[in-house]
């Protein structure tokens, strides 16, 4: 998932060419991607994960990070 | 990447849009885009220059052309240009010639086939501004910002003579191609999904300010705002709650503005339901992050205001929504959204432009003073400069904000965002946007400072000037002022005598004539109060009025049934009686003069008590404004209960004028205006606009009616165009609005036709000392244009309503603009438009939202109007059949007949009303039945005719007819058996029946018909089952066998209860002397009407033989039940032993046929109960079924795929259900169209949005009117869907015979109303509701009239004419 997430955002949502990202990068730092690239890369995660997150759960502290996103994941397959 | 310099490219969705827009206003520099760059500094130009031409060489933006192929736009890469900025040396020009050059060159239009691009070079002593000039075609905000960096950093290489990457920033074109190929991604599908649905959601026709916009109008104001820094410390604060806190600062900051803009444009206009546009900028891929060209696509965000809605709650579904958004935007979703819904843009631009090689710069984006022609708002918000300086520029569509309103926007605007900012939780209409300064003073009139005199004063006045004029003159009598004076002291003088006095409250029970003018001036005089009450009212009214006004004496024309003193004018002798000592006394202004009872909403009439302050105040401005004089001549027309006619009553009398006085009719309508014009004697007159439909048709233009004063009711402009023509270019026509509780008018205009182009005449200005407010529901002012509630307060005001505290306290509030005052409520719609006046929008009440659509009737009233031929109008919402409710039904303790079975009535212990009336003629109805032995005298009675059978049993197969058979046998009969196979009997039923004819040993024969499907279909449509059009075959078929064979019987096996549902009713039992010839008469009767029905079985089926009436002497029908009682167990037991039948378990019910349960079906769907429940309710009442085992049958669960499949299976469908079942929009007219209402339709889809277009049309000889002269809208909304379609024009019934037979058809049809025109078969009438009707009438009016003449009179009108000839007849005899 770590990776699909990553080569989601290298390849399509991206503001800057870049040819890594770390899991812990602040993906809205800098303009890395900015908020519509965030809702692209949200409905590419509800996509993978086969999930459907609820609006309320839209939260930066949710998808600051790839780390933050996997985290979010776990949490929601356990619960 | 493909090479497109050759290639000619399809444009994308968001170029096509423009394209479009572009070539329908091809002079209209609409898309020019300009942005301006000053940099402050000294910069090399020739550098500049040289870094610029390369910027157009390396970029393709800067080389795409555009041209057409068939119709067919395209984009191409032209081969790059050299081109050469040109520089001008602007030292020294005043800024203003500058900003000019700049406005110039933005204005330029540009030609897209040749060059998409402009700029120059502006250098100023201390600077140089670059002006950049693109089509949109090509260009966006950021594509700014993206060319502008290139720039500065091909600049600043060149300045140290640094090598630079060609062509870094990659072809537009390529974009071009993505976005043509977009639509071909696979998660597309999804996305445009989401679009199409949103954009098929129902949004409120945004009406800034009232206003519509003008078509095709681009001309727009830019009204820059800077936010200050006190707002976006504020903001800034604000976007760091953790609630408020989106993925960036941008978004957060885009969610707060957009909150306040719904909340804006919700507030001033009034919807609910708004859609606002937003730019997505669409450069989500990383390859196209940096690129120049047009990417962003406007799409629309939709939000619900919810009454009550916070900012906060309001903030949370932007949030939603934007993330939403964001996450469906992509390139070329735009094609799949409906752009003209859109007329509100907010655009959150996210571009910065920093120093220019260390330069600080000022960017300003210039406007070409245009606005795109479907927008009427664009609000933008920028920060150009990257600082937090947020700026605000709101483009303003001039044809939708007038100057006032381009000031007001930015501030109304603010004032939601402050209060945004200083509390989350504001609801957001509880901001007042209004401050009550009134600097406007069109809110009041002139106070007046003189006291007035009283209208009797001024009578008096009159009366002494010229005794000799004519005051009064009626068929009757004529009188003078003077003899009008003497009268009055008469009788003024009397009403002292019986003890009446100063505030004493009494009735006028009297029809318009002298009397009722002296009436009114005697109680004047003497101070007391007059109470108007028309003749035409019931008794029962009249008492309620006479107790609610509490008056203590009354005065009329002819005896009372009241317990309440009263005289008797007719008898009345007018000498003067011995004077008693009394000194009349002015009456204050705050003592009352009359007291008029208006209709209620609870169904009582309310007495709204008028001081003399308040009648004079009027008098006093209505004498003035309509200038009426000694030459002034009136007539007395209108209801004497009504407001209205106030004005005729006085005006003329207290400016020594002429009233001439036409009394109502004797009965019927009253149509005194017809009179008036044909007398043509008056030059001024008081009416309703619907009065003027009476008058339509004749030829006006020799009236000598020169004053036109129009009350009551909303005044078209149509309709005022249209008299003005009718009557004659001097006619003035005054419009005046003004609620009994404000005394007549008190908002009046002038009809001007050179200014009044609305859909209805504004009803203007306020009258001398009155105030108008127009507020929201928060009691704030609402801005000028914008609809609110409109509210009255000034001298005019009623004192309250006569014994309603509640209420009064309720409509008369305290006045919160003017303390100490009270302030109307006057329940109507209004807003105040740009010329100041006040427009009338109908009633708060009668506020239409048909399917989500705010509806305004009068608009589409006003469409119709304009159609040739169409003189008056009325459009009513009908509400349509709710589907019956089923969940809440209850079953009568006796019988288990539903609750939901028209007009029950159960009484406190749980029983129906058909179980009481029963209990009052049971023993007459068992009279109705005989025994075996009577059965076997009848069927043997006519052997000798044919030896070989004495009857036909109908055979079903099912239990009942199967007994029947088999007991025929058992007595000795000579039978054969008959059995309808309609295509849908049971194999196990089919068995049966083999096996039981077979064991009985009696001769038996099917019936067929090729055409048994269009019988169900058609029985389904008239009686909602299938019962109905198999048992009429199976008489038909039936019938012909018998006839053919000679056979002189046929017995049926109904049941008891059926007899009731088919042959008896209650009616027949009435007579005392219950005599059952003369009911089998009666039921002979009706089974000829049967078989004379004009339905598919007379239509499909040879029924020729029942056109001779001796096949009823041939073949008679005997009902084997009506002989034989027997219960539900002894005939199971009897079927056990004796016959062998069992019961079918193929049907899933206790059916043999497998169709019933369609009938009972549709029957329960339509009607929301059992074809069942009514039949065997009877079989439990005459003990032959228990209510438990009637319950079980009701209540069965049909087999609802089966169902639809026979249903698909016979061709049934209900295509008018979706009609009949929602509400709708009806359209009645009058007039001579000429045109059908398919080209009506036609007309009004031209002119209106389609959910505005009434689904059903009828024409009217005459709108039905109100006593008042009001369109009788309550009438209209009452016919059925039958009635409406029927060709004949509905008239209400005329007489008391007309009014008595609509009485009795209501009744037994269940109508709301009868038109008398209305034809009785069309509206559901059959034999059994004729055996009922005629029998009703029979009784009420003591006759006896045959059945067959409804048939014969099939409409009220012409069965009225019979009925009185009949009566006449038998008079003379």
């Amino acid at each position: 998932m770590k990776d699909k997430i990553s080569n989601y955002i290298i390849h399509h949502i991206a503001k800057q060419k870049i040819d890594t990202i770390h899991a812990d990068d602040d993906l809205l730092a800098d303009g890395l991607i900015d908020s519509l690239g965030m809702m692209k890369l949200v409905a590419f995660v509800e996509k993978e994960a086969q999930i459907k997150i609820p609006p309320e759960d839209l939260t930066l502290e949710n998808f600051m990070t790839i780390d933050h996103i996997l985290e979010y994941l776990a949490n929601q397959s356990t619960t | 990447m493909q090479d497109q310099s050759k290639t000619k490219l399809p444009l994308t969705q968001s170029q096509l849009s423009i394209w479009a827009s572009q070539k329908l206003q091809p002079d209209i520099p609409t898309h020019n885009i300009v942005y301006t760059f000053e940099i402050i500094g000294s910069l090399n130009t020739t550098v500049f220059k040289r870094a610029f031409a390369k910027l157009v060489s390396e970029t393709d933006v800067f080389n795409i052309t555009f041209g057409e192929d068939q119709g067919e736009p395209y984009q191409k890469k032209s081969s790059f240009k050299n081109f050469e900025l040109p520089i001008f040396n602007v030292t020294g020009v005043s800024e203003k010639a500058v900003e000019k050059q700049i406005n110039e060159k933005t204005l330029e239009p540009i030609n897209i086939e040749h060059r998409v691009f402009d700029a120059l070079l502006l250098q100023k002593q201390n600077s140089s501004i670059w002006l950049l000039k693109f089509h949109h075609l090509v260009t966006d905000a950021i594509s700014y910002q993206v060319l502008y960096q290139r720039l500065n950093v091909l600049y600043t290489n060149l300045m140290v003579e640094e090598e630079d990457d060609q062509n870094v920033l990659g072809n537009y074109l390529d974009y071009v191609s993505f976005e043509n190929e977009a639509v071909l991604r696979e998660d597309f599908d999804e996305q445009a999904t989401y679009w199409k649905e949103k954009s098929a959601q129902i949004v409120d026709e945004a009406k800034f300010y009232g206003e519509k916009k003008k078509p095709n109008t681009t001309a727009a104001e830019r009204i820059l705002v800077n936010l200050g820094p006190e707002r976006l410390e504020k903001l800034k604060k604000l976007s760091q709650l953790p609630q408020v806190r989106g993925w960036t600062q941008s978004l957060t900051l885009y969610n707060i503005f957009m909150t306040v803009y719904a909340s804006f444009i919700n507030r001033v206009t009034g919807s609910d339901k708004i859609v606002i546009g937003s730019p997505s900028h669409n450069r989500n891929e990383p390859k196209f992050s940096k690129m120049p060209g047009l990417f962003v696509e406007v799409l629309p965000s939709y939000f619900n205001i919810a009454e009550q809605e916070s900012f906060q709650s309001l903030f949370q579904k932007v949030k939603i929504e934007s993330n939403n958004f964001l996450r469906n935007v992509s390139p070329g979703m735009v094609g799949n959204v409906k752009d003209h819904q859109i007329t509100a843009v907010l655009n959150f631009i996210n571009a910065e432009f920093p120093d220019f090689n260390g330069m600080p710069t000022k960017v300003k984006w210039i406007h070409n003073g245009h606005i795109d022609a479907s927008h009427d708002i664009r609000c933008h918000i920028f920060d150009f400069e990257g600082d937090g300086d947020y700026n605000i520029a709101f483009d303003l569509n001039n044809s939708v904000f007038n100057e006032e309103k381009r000031k007001e926007v930015p501030q109304h605007f603010l004032l939601l965002l402050d209060a945004f900012l200083e509390n989350l939780q504001s609801e957001i209409d509880s901001i007042p946007l209004v401050k009550p300064t009134f600097s406007d003073e069109s809110n009041f009139s002139q106070e007046e400072s003189s006291k007035t005199r009283t209208v009797y004063e001024e009578f008096k006045l009159q009366a002494e000037k010229n005794p000799n004029s004519i005051a009064l003159q009626s068929r009757a009598e004529t009188l003078t002022y003077g003899n009008l004076y003497q009268k009055v002291d008469v009788l003024a003088s009397h009403l002292l005598s019986k003890g009446i006095r100063e505030g004493d409250n009494v009735g006028l029970n009297l029809q318009r004539s002298t009397d009722y003018v002296i009436s009114v001036l005697s109680i004047l005089k003497i101070g007391a109060v007059f109470v108007p009450i028309a003749t035409d009212q019931p008794l029962e009214r009249v008492k309620y009025i006479v107790h609610k006004a509490n008056c203590s004496y009354i005065l009329s024309q002819k005896e009372l049934p009241l317990e309440i003193a009263f005289t008797n004018l007719n008898l009345f002798h007018w000498s003067k009686p011995q004077q008693e000592d009394f000194k009349f006394k002015i009456p204050s202004d705050n003592q009352l003069s009359y007291i008029l009872f208006t209709s209620g909403s609870t169904g009582n009439p309310k007495g709204v008590a008028i001081s003399n302050g308040a009648l004079n105040n009027y008098l006093n401005w209505a004498k003035k404004t309509y200038e009426i004089d000694d030459k002034s001549i009136f007539p007395l027309f209108t209801s004497i209960g009504f407001d209205l006619t106030i004005t005729s009553l006085f005006l003329p009398l207290i400016s020594g004028g002429k009233m001439i006085i036409y009394p109502e009719k004797e009965s019927g309508p009253d149509t005194s205006l017809l009179d008036v014009v044909t007398d043509n004697l008056v030059n001024t007159i008081k009416l309703t606009p619907s009065h003027l439909a009476l008058i339509s048709d004749r030829d006006m233009s020799n009236s000598k009616i020169d004053i036109m004063i129009l009350g009551g009711e909303d005044l078209k402009t149509v309709l005022a165009k249209k008299v003005k023509k009718q009557f004659h270019p001097q006619l003035r026509i005054f419009n005046e609005y003004g609620p009994t509780e404000a005394t007549v008018g008190c908002i009046y205009s002038e009809f001007d036709e050179t200014r009044h182009h609305q859909t209805s005449v504004p009803i203007g200005k306020p009258i001398d000392n009155t105030q108008v407010y127009i507020l929201d529901r928060h009691m704030n002012l609402v801005p000028n244009g914008v609809q609110g509630e409109l509210y009255l307060s000034g001298k005019g005001l009623a004192e309250g309503y006569m014994g309603e505290h509640e209420l009064t306290a309720e409509k008369f509030l305290e006045n919160p603009y003017r303390p100490q005052t009270k302030i109307y409520k006057t329940g109507d719609l209004a807003r105040r438009n740009a010329d100041k006046e006040l427009e009338f929008l109908g009633r708060i009440d009668d506020q239409i939202k048909l399917r989500g659509h705010r509806i305004e009737l009068s608009e589409i009233e006003a469409q119709l109007l304009n159609i040739e031929g169409i003189e008056s109008c009325s459009v009513v919402v009908v509400s349509g059949n709710k589907p019956p409710n089923q969940a809440e039904t209850t079953n009568c303790v006796k019988c288990g007949l539903p609750s939901n079975y028209p007009n029950t009535d159960f009484d406190e212990l749980g029983v129906c009303h058909l179980c009481r009336a029963f209990e009052s003629y049971e023993e007459k109805a068992h009279r109705y039945f005989k025994n075996d032995d009577a059965l076997v005298q009848l069927l043997t009675s006519k052997r000798e005719e044919n030896p070989n059978y004495d009857c036909i049993s109908l055979l079903s197969g099912g239990k009942d007819s199967t007994y029947v058979l088999a007991r025929l046998v058992n007595m000795g009969l000579k039978v054969l058996a008959f059995t309808m196979d309609n295509g849908y009997i049971s194999e196990q039923a089919k068995a049966n029946i083999d096996k039981i004819v077979q064991n009985l040993g009696v001769d038996h024969v099917y019936g067929e018909t090729p055409h048994m499907n269009e019988i169900f279909v058609d029985s389904l449509h008239r009686h909602q089952n299938v019962c109905n059009g198999c048992f009429k075959t199976i008489y038909t078929l039936s019938t012909s066998i018998a006839l053919e064979k000679k056979i002189p019987f046929i017995v049926t096996g109904l049941s008891r209860g059926q007899f009731f549902e088919t042959r008896l009713t209650e009616e027949l039992f009435w007579d005392d002397h219950l005599n059952t010839e003369k009911i089998d008469q009666t039921i002979l009767d009706a089974r000829k009407l049967y078989h004379q029905e004009n339905d598919a079985v007379k239509k499909l089926l040879d029924t020729s033989m029942f056109d001779d009436e001796s096949v009823f002497e041939k073949v008679q029908y005997v009902d084997f039940y009506r002989y034989s009682d027997v219960s539900l167990d002894e005939m199971l037991q009897y079927l056990k032993d004796e016959v062998g039948w069992v019961r079918p378990t193929d049907t899933g019910r206790s059916t043999n046929c497998l169709i019933n349960q369609v009938g009972i079906y549709v029957h329960k769907k339509e009607l929301g109960y059992s074809n069942y429940s009514f039949p065997y309710s009877w079989d439990v009442r005459l003990g032959h079924k228990t209510r438990e085992e009637t319950l079980d049958e009701i209540n069965e669960v049909i087999d609802e795929t089966e169902v639809k499949r026979i249903m698909s299976e016979i061709g049934y469908s209900k295509d008018n259900e979706a009609v009949a079942n929602s509400d709708r929009l009806v359209a009645y007219f009058t007039g001579n169209t000429g045109v059908s209402v398919k080209q009506i339709q036609t007309v009004l889809r031209e002119r209106l949005p389609s959910y505005m277009v009434p689904s059903q049309f009828k024409q009217l000889n005459e709108l039905p009117l109100t006593k008042n002269g009001k369109v009788d809208k309550k009438t209209l909304q009452q016919l059925t869907s039958v009635q409406i379609e029927l060709d004949t024009p509905y008239e209400a019934p005329r007489n008391e015979i007309e009014e008595l037979l609509e009485g009795i058809w209501k009744e037994v049809l269940k109508l709301d109303k009868v038109g008398i025109h209305d034809d009785f078969i069309a509206l559901g009438g059959h034999s059994l509701a004729a055996i009922r009707v005629t029998a009703r009438l029979n009784e009420e009016i003591e006759s006896n009239f045959p059945l067959n003449k409804v048939f014969e009179y099939p409409n009220i009108e012409a069965y009225a004419q019979y009925v009185e000839k009949t009566l006449t007849e038998l008079l003379e005899n």
